[in-house]
């Protein structure tokens, strides 16, 4: 495990004195003598396991004299070092150290810690494996290893934040992943400049190509089957220790679009599904800022029939359609951040309270108009459709400002806005790959597994985004 | 990495460049100065075009791929060139500037009337920036979603042919023009096509790969057939006659768009060529951006771009009506036209003179 250590511990000499200096005042620091042969032993008592610390601790040490104990540990699990640093990050781990006639030795005697691995509450899918990731890197890992039983899966250990030195596991094919990548990645990673990383989704923001986009630049998600298939694909897998989201790259807008139900139904429906979101992305970013331009600038563009009930509606709302628009999309926001926040039970209660309250009482008070409801329901609803929370949020703040674009200048408006975002779009790169892979760099085949889910017999490729040296997918009956 | 561009982007980069506001005035451009079937006019021209950017692929070859400043310099020393590039420079800003000018004074006309159009021109000015600021490589990649954007209008044409009359394009070429035929009047058609020349700007930024002038013909050869068909459907879905007193042709048949959920959809399309237009803006921008930083290569930062943006936005004052923009627009379209054709011709002497003398001292 490559940790890198401080100038002062790089100096340091390993010794008996010197760990327990550099543990003290720590109360689940434990040090442990054994007087019938002059051994010590050391480890933070909260995260050693009792029955493995028992047997292969005390049960061996406490029977064995002085040549018994030099024998005893020549063998596994014990493996000796002189490293002050690997030592201290060892004990740091989960193992104890094992001090005698002035040598030091590890054992891992760690016992897991946190959840077993359970369903992603993020992302839920009908049919497929319902595992999920979990905070356990190692867990993870397991997990990986499970499902591609090849040696070619590669790791890579790393380790980020000066003072908590999170490590950071890359995972990929040997062969298949593009090594430019890699070393871009490892690169970033290695000069990423933090006091402490907690989770995925914040460390990502410290090696984006592009940190000032609202877009987020790097695929994550809860699920092992995305990433193996991700893995499978070409792309670079990262997985951070403490968090249940593994990151993927290099990724393309399209890729949040994506969900493994798409390849565990039949291609047409993956297809219908995929189309389904498309038009989600439309209507989420699009339907409310339509709404305030037709109501501002084009009446006309409504048909008469329909513009009856509309002018009804809104003769009783005092407010010019852009401000009624952006109360209720405020109102909608903090009704999704109060259930995100809530315990699922109360969770449900805001629901159903703030759907009478803007439904029923908002429209009868003259607040708003009743069309203006089912605009940003509908929004709210489209923007549940698209896979990964992270797009789906950002795509809600990018819809506040073609509302605002659309009060503005109407239509006209409204498209600037889009302009604004495709523009931004298309300065966005990943690792130096182009964010809107397959359109720009185009690339027709890719298409086939991007807005549509092609059937498996076409997908023969592996996504160009990745560059990889071994493009196609099944070789085997070729 | 620096990233070179491939033949489909350096098509939709032409076919957008192409794509301006004179498509909303071609069919009555046409049936002004060509006469009946005017549409076919469009073919000819086409193929002028087609013939120019043959030259500019002989100074590519000959040139050997070295860049319009490279080959110029290969000849004449920098110093006296330098009028010529900021004269140049100017002159691509303002053609850029009254191309955006012009589209958001047509869009005023249309929905917002009592908006300034100095303030809509602000924004499309912010949109310019935002693009300029950019690399060519994501230039060219926002350029390919602008590009799905707009050319799905070329669907719409099936929906106009119910209404369509093939005796109203008459068995007659060419005949009932309001001035006689003419070098202008012809010019004037081929306005149409002007923005092709900017390819001499990529010239840098393409390799072998790259295919460039396949590129260029192809994207010329798409717009020049979806002008040829949104003409020739004008053609025979007014009569002559109201083709020569409408103003904006390709708008007025938008105008039959309808769908039961909404009406008057022309509101609603005639938005997407915001994109087109801001394309040739960008693009014009961006040779006066070249040329600039030629000029002042110790530029820093983003000044060059902000100086031309500015100067976009300040060049925006000039015109006021559609007709003032009209015709400055059609005067600065005509000297482009001489650039586009004036330029090779220069440039292929010096880039084959400046060869021999290089093998010469190779030798």
């Amino acid at each position: 495990m490559d940790i890198r250590p401080t100038p002062e511990e790089a100096k340091a000499e390993l010794t008996l004195a010197y760990i327990l200096d550099q543990f003290k005042d720590c109360a689940d620091f434990t040090h442990r003598s054994f007087p019938n042969n002059g051994a010590s032993v050391v480890y933070l008592s909260y995260l050693v396991g009792n029955d493995e610390l028992l047997r292969e601790i005390v049960k061996p040490l406490s029977g064995a004299n002085d040549e018994e104990a030099a024998a005893l540990l020549e063998c596994d699990p014990y493996s000796a070092t002189q490293d002050a640093t690997a030592c201290l990050n060892g004990i740091l781990d989960g193992s104890a150290a094992i001090f005698f006639r002035g040598r030091a030795w590890l054992v891992g005697i760690g016992r897991p810690i946190g959840r077993t691995i359970e369903q992603s509450e993020t992302e839920s899918v009908i049919a497929g494996p319902h595992d999920g990731f979990v905070e356990d890197l190692y867990e993870n890992l397991a997990v990986l290893r499970k499902r591609i039983k090849s040696p070619k899966l590669k790791t890579v250990f790393l380790s980020v934040g000066e003072i908590t030195r999170t490590t950071v596991a890359l995972v990929y094919l040997e062969g298949i992943a593009n090594r430019e990548f890699l070393g871009k990645l490892i690169g970033r990673i290695e000069g990423a400049e933090i006091d402490g990383v907690f989770e995925s989704n914040m460390f990502i923001q410290l090696i984006d190509d592009n940190p000032n986009s609202v877009f987020p630049q790097y695929m994550t998600t809860e699920r092992p089957d995305s990433i193996a298939s991700k893995i499978l694909g070409g792309r670079i897998a990262a997985l951070v220790d403490g968090s249940p989201s593994v990151f993927s790259c290099p990724t393309s807008f399209f890729d949040f679009f994506s969900s493994p139900d798409d390849y565990y139904q039949r291609w047409m429906l993956g297809t219908a599904l995929r189309l389904l979101r498309i038009i989600g992305f439309i209507v989420t970013i699009g339907f409310t800022a339509f709404y305030v331009s037709v109501t501002t600038y084009h009446y006309e563009m409504i048909p008469h029939t329909m513009l009856l009930n509309l002018t009804e509606s809104r003769s009783k709302v005092p407010f010019p359609p852009l401000i009624e628009a952006l109360l209720m999309e405020t109102t909608i926001e903090l009704l999704r951040e109060a259930g995100a926040r809530l315990p699922t039970k109360i969770g449900q209660t805001i629901g159903i309270v703030g759907g009478i309250v803007i439904g029923q009482a908002a429209v009868q008070a003259g607040f708003t108009s009743n069309i203006l409801i089912i605009a940003v329901a509908t929004s709210a609803i489209a923007s549940f459709v698209i896979p990964s929370y992270v797009m789906s949020a950002s795509l809600r703040l990018i819809r506040f400002g073609l509302i605002i674009m659309a009060g503005v200048l109407g239509n006209l408006g409204l498209f600037m806005g889009i302009g604004l975002v495709v523009i931004q779009l298309a300065g966005i790169t990943n690792l130096g790959a182009s964010y809107l892979t397959p359109i720009a760099p185009v690339n027709f085949r890719d298409m086939l597994d991007t807005f549509i889910r092609g059937p498996f017999w076409a997908l023969t490729k592996r996504p160009s985004i990745t560059r990889t040296p071994n493009k196609i997918k099944n070789k085997m009956k070729k | 990495m620096r990233e070179k561009l491939n033949w489909f982007h350096v098509a939709v980069l032409v076919y957008m460049i192409e794509f301006d506001v004179t498509a909303f005035s071609l069919a009555r451009v046409t049936a002004e100065n060509i006469g009946t079937n005017g549409w076919f006019a469009l073919v000819l021209t086409s193929m002028a075009a087609s013939i120019n950017i043959f030259l500019y692929w002989a100074v590519y070859r000959i040139g050997k791929g070295q860049s319009f400043f490279q080959i110029m310099e290969s000849f004449v020393p920098r110093g006296p060139l330098v009028p010529a590039y900021l004269g140049l420079a100017a002159f691509w800003v303002l053609l850029g500037s009254l191309i955006g000018k012009n589209f958001v004074i047509v869009s005023q006309m249309l929905s917002f009337q009592s908006t300034h159009p100095m303030y809509i021109f602000l924004l499309y000015c912010l949109l310019v920036y935002a693009m300029l600021v950019k690399d060519l490589y994501s230039i060219v990649k926002a350029t390919t979603v602008f590009f799905l954007l707009s050319f799905w209008m070329n669907a719409l044409v099936p929906y106009f042919l119910s209404d369509w009359k093939a005796v109203r394009l008459t068995p007659f070429l060419f005949q009932g023009s309001e001035r006689a035929h003419s070098l202008q009047g012809w010019a004037e058609v081929f306005t149409a096509f002007v923005g092709y020349e900017l390819c001499l700007f990529l010239f840098p930024h393409s390799d072998r790969k790259t295919k460039l002038f396949r590129g260029v013909l192809l994207g010329h050869l798409l717009i020049s057939a979806a002008y040829v068909t949104t003409v020739f459907v004008t053609y025979g879905f007014f009569s002559f006659q109201q083709l020569k007193e409408l103003q904006f042709p390709l708008i007025n048949i938008l105008e039959y768009l309808e769908l039961p959920f909404l009406n008057r959809l022309e509101n609603l399309v005639f938005m997407f060529f915001l994109f087109s237009n801001l394309v040739t803006t960008v693009m014009f921008c961006f040779a006066s951006l070249s040329t600039l930083r030629h000029v002042f290569p110790r530029a820093k930062g983003k000044t060059l771009e902000t100086v031309i943006v500015c100067l976009v936005f300040a060049s925006g004052f000039l015109t006021k009506t559609v007709r003032e923009s009209d015709e400055m627009l059609r005067a600065l379209y005509f000297t482009e036209m001489a650039i586009a054709f004036g330029l090779p011709l220069l440039l292929i002497p010096m880039a084959y003179f400046a060869n021999r003398k290089g093998r010469g001292i190779e030798a």
